[in-house]
């Protein structure tokens, strides 16, 4: 009589259960070793309207790092095969993009009509930000444009600019 | 009659689970039922009103106020304290695993019984019957919970289902057709076995794959829209339905699905047949099963080679659609669910390969080939380790210090895509290779040409392996624009060399001598569990990458279209995640033991000849 002749049914269904449940077990608990991070929902990003560029600047970081989801993608003071142009001394860098262009024009018209120009190197597809699924606001693109100013020079904007004050048509 | 032991022990689990879900349904209705606050009042100020005038008053105000009640329609509901969006996912989820048991099993029953009708071997025709006995308490397993699942997205998401219903009305009665004209063949397929000319009954089975397979596209097309509308206006006006069908993700959907589906249906018919082997009380029984049980892992495995270049052309199409939503899923918030998945995938080759390994002591005389398995395991298990290779590391603040980072300064270069592709397709060429020596075991080639062919098969074997290690390793010095193109000639060179590979090895073996005959049913029960381990592991996978599929919209109904405004509005932890998968599984499992227990009923003798 071989060895699975000898076993019970009820001994093999068992070990059938142990298996599965045992296997489960495994599975969720590599689940829980990762990294734990909840994402809540974003939400609109109140900001008053006397804030100073400085101030602006701060509260544009926070957006690039998060609702703005800028960082998923560019980088600031990395170099070498990047997926996004790095973000490291843009405002300098912008002035020299397009001719006859300022900089802080450069940056907004990147933001809103993110496709109008392309780094070299570097391909399409950056979302236009104020629109779904991101959707920042106009202020908080006013505040993400501050904290691109900071970077390698100094911010000046203030809420009371409109993209049409900014050349974005 | 003697009681089925085994009946005993699902009855004493179902039981005990059926006992914890009792105590925790009135645990829940005692706290949120009874008064939390007891209401007292000083005796003094106690009301004097007559008990019967003052009922019949309250009564009175009550019609009132329910006169006065505006209808306000609702934009979410909730069943008491459980969340509505775990009800819908775990209904979806028990959903889509038995429709896709049932869409993938009578693709090979069909391919088998046609075997059997070329061949004329009865065999093959007794196997595909056995596949197919699966069928009609799974169809019924898939409609109940498939009306389970729509009446819960109606009840709990009313306002959401009105805007699919906009969309998609046109779609919804050729679906009911299709399902309807799915229950003719697939009750004709079973019950007509044998009561047909072959002919027929092969048409039938064609005419069931492919309305079932019609049925998936209908449905698929539901659901990818969530994930990228098309054919709308910004505001959600439809312009044109079809282009809401043939959205984005639509297509690569589909196949990915079928390929997903034949090779979770060949391990549940594998765990089938493992789960009558090991039950099974002659030799006669255990041979048939063994020989059952390979089929249903041969179809997995090759089902589930071609997966990831599947999943490749799927994750394209998403970053074609949104880069926003590419980037989410592999560098966002659901960037750690993939090493989650490389353990799953991990852990399903070693399996596979493991039981290849095992089933190689169904012949004797094997040694040689057995000996060539443990360098294959090393590189099996090397490629494991790469793909498992996160390129952040959980780490303190002194250690991300030291590192320079949060990645490790050698082995975060393991946890790019350059590497995790190389060690994909390194992964599938070693087993596809395991499966080669395994098929070659009790054999020898006979062929005037046999060395020439034997190089030429290495040859291409070893160039293969060569592209896919100068690709992965070119990738670093590329930008990403670059580099992620170069998954085309890695995936390219490893499919063709297993083509090539694979019509050599059957020129090669056409007459060949059998030294060993195959002995099924001579192979170590530990195989049988293995085979159960791997439907496990796949309806684990097929449970964790739903969850990424639907769960990468994030608070998004409809992505960038319906926003999610319901308290479920957030994407929760991984682990969290993974516990609610867990708890699928384990519910699909103890669903599929009452199919297998049902399906094996026909095989018993009947009552009456029993107690005779």
């Amino acid at each position: 009589m071989s060895e699975q002749q000898q076993q019970s049914g009820a001994w093999i269904a068992l070990k059938i259960i142990l298996v599965v449940v045992g296997s489960t077990a495994m599975y969720t608990h590599i689940g829980q070793l990762v990294p734990q991070k909840e994402v809540l929902a974003p939400t609109t990003i109140e900001i008053k309207k006397d804030a100073t560029p400085d101030e602006l600047a701060d509260i544009g970081k926070g957006i690039s790092e998060g609702k703005g989801l800028c960082m998923t993608c560019h980088t600031i003071g990395k170099s070498g095969a990047l997926r996004f142009p790095d973000l490291g001394g843009i405002a300098s860098i912008a002035e020299t993009r397009i001719a006859e262009m300022d900089s802080l024009t450069y940056l907004a018209n990147s933001i809103y009509h993110p496709d109008d120009f392309i780094v070299p190197g570097f391909t399409k597809g950056m979302p236009a930000i104020n629109k779904a699924p991101i959707g920042l606001t106009d202020d908080e693109i006013i505040s993400v444009l501050a904290y691109l100013q900071s970077l390698g020079g100094n911010p000046t904007v203030t809420l009371d600019l409109t993209p049409a004050d900014l050349g974005v048509e | 009659m003697k009681p089925n032991k085994f009946i005993l022990v699902v009855l004493a689990v179902l039981l005990i689970v059926g006992v914890v879900a009792g105590v925790r349904g009135v645990t829940w209705f005692v706290q949120n039922e009874e008064f939390r606050a007891p209401q007292r009042v000083e005796i003094g100020a106690a009301d004097a009103t007559p008990r019967e005038t003052g009922l019949a008053d309250e009564q009175a105000a009550l019609d009132e106020k329910n006169k006065a009640l505006e209808y306000t329609p609702k934009a979410y509901r909730q069943i008491g304290g459980v969340s509505s969006r775990v009800i819908v996912w775990m209904l979806a989820q028990l959903h889509l695993l038995f429709a896709a048991f049932v869409l993938a099993v009578p693709m090979f029953a069909l391919i088998i019984e046609f075997i059997g009708y070329r061949n004329g071997d009865k065999r093959y025709d007794k196997l595909a019957y056995e596949f197919t006995k699966l069928l009609s308490v799974s169809f019924s397993m898939t409609a109940t919970f498939g009306a389970f699942l729509l009446f819960m997205l109606v009840l709990l998401y009313p306002q959401f289902m009105q805007y699919l219903m906009h969309v998609f009305s046109p779609t919804f009665l050729p679906y009911v057709l299709l399902f309807f004209l799915e229950a003719v063949f697939l009750y004709s397929y079973y019950y007509g076995w044998g009561k047909f000319s072959p002919k027929v009954h092969l048409f039938l089975g064609l005419m069931l794959n492919l309305v079932g397979t019609a049925i998936m596209l209908i449905a698929n097309a539901w659901l990818t829209f969530m994930t990228s509308p098309n054919g709308i206006s910004e505001t959600g006006a439809v312009i044109s339905t079809w282009e809401a069908v043939h959205n984005y993700t639509w297509m690569p959907i589909n196949i990915h699905r079928i390929i997903a589906n034949v090779a979770f249906g060949g391990s549940i018919a594998g765990a089938y047949a493992a789960f009558k082997f090991l039950t099974a009380r002659t030799d006669e029984e255990r041979a048939h099963y063994d020989w059952m049980g390979y089929i249903g892992q041969f179809v997995a495995i090759s089902a589930f080679l071609p997966l990831p270049f599947a999943g490749y052309w799927l994750a394209s199409e998403i970053y074609a659609y949104s880069q926003t939503l590419g980037l989410q899923m592999m560098g966002g918030a659901f960037s750690w669910l993939f090493i989650i998945q490389a353990a799953l995938i991990g852990n399903l080759f070693l399996a596979a390969n493991y039981y290849l390994w095992l089933g190689m002591g169904r012949v004797e005389g094997v040694t040689h080939y057995q000996k060539i398995i443990k360098y294959l395991l090393i590189v099996i298990g090397l490629c494991f380790a790469v793909w498992a290779t996160p390129r952040s590391i959980i780490s303190t603040v002194s250690e991300i210090r030291a590192m320079g980072g949060a990645s490790h300064p050698m082995l975060g270069y393991l946890g790019v895509m350059s590497a995790k592709n190389t060690a994909v397709n390194l992964l599938i060429l070693s087993t596809f290779m395991s499966f080669l020596l395994y098929r070659r075991t009790g054999k020898e080639a006979t062929h005037p040409l046999r060395r020439m062919l034997n190089a030429v098969q290495f040859s291409v074997f070893a160039l293969s392996a060569a592209i896919v290690i100068f690709f992965g390793i070119y990738g670093y010095f590329v930008e990403a624009a670059v580099r992620i193109k170069f998954s085309i000639p890695q995936v390219g060179s490893v499919l063709v060399a297993m083509v090539l590979i694979t019509v050599l090895d059957v020129i090669l073996f056409r007459k060949a001598k059998e030294t060993s005959p195959m002995r099924w049913g001579k192979i170590n029960p530990i195989s049988q569990y293995v085979l159960i381990f791997i439907a496990i592991s796949f309806t684990w996978l097929m449970g964790l990458m739903g969850y990424v599929r639907a769960g990468l919209r994030q608070h998004w109904h409809v992505f960038g279209v319906i926003r999610d405004n319901s308290v479920d509005a957030f994407t929760p932890t991984l682990g969290y995640a993974t516990k609610i998968v867990s708890l699928t599984v384990l519910i699909f499992f103890a669903l599929i033991g009452v199919v297998f227990w049902l399906a094996s009923l026909s095989g018993k003798p009947n009552y009456e000849t029993d107690a005779s």
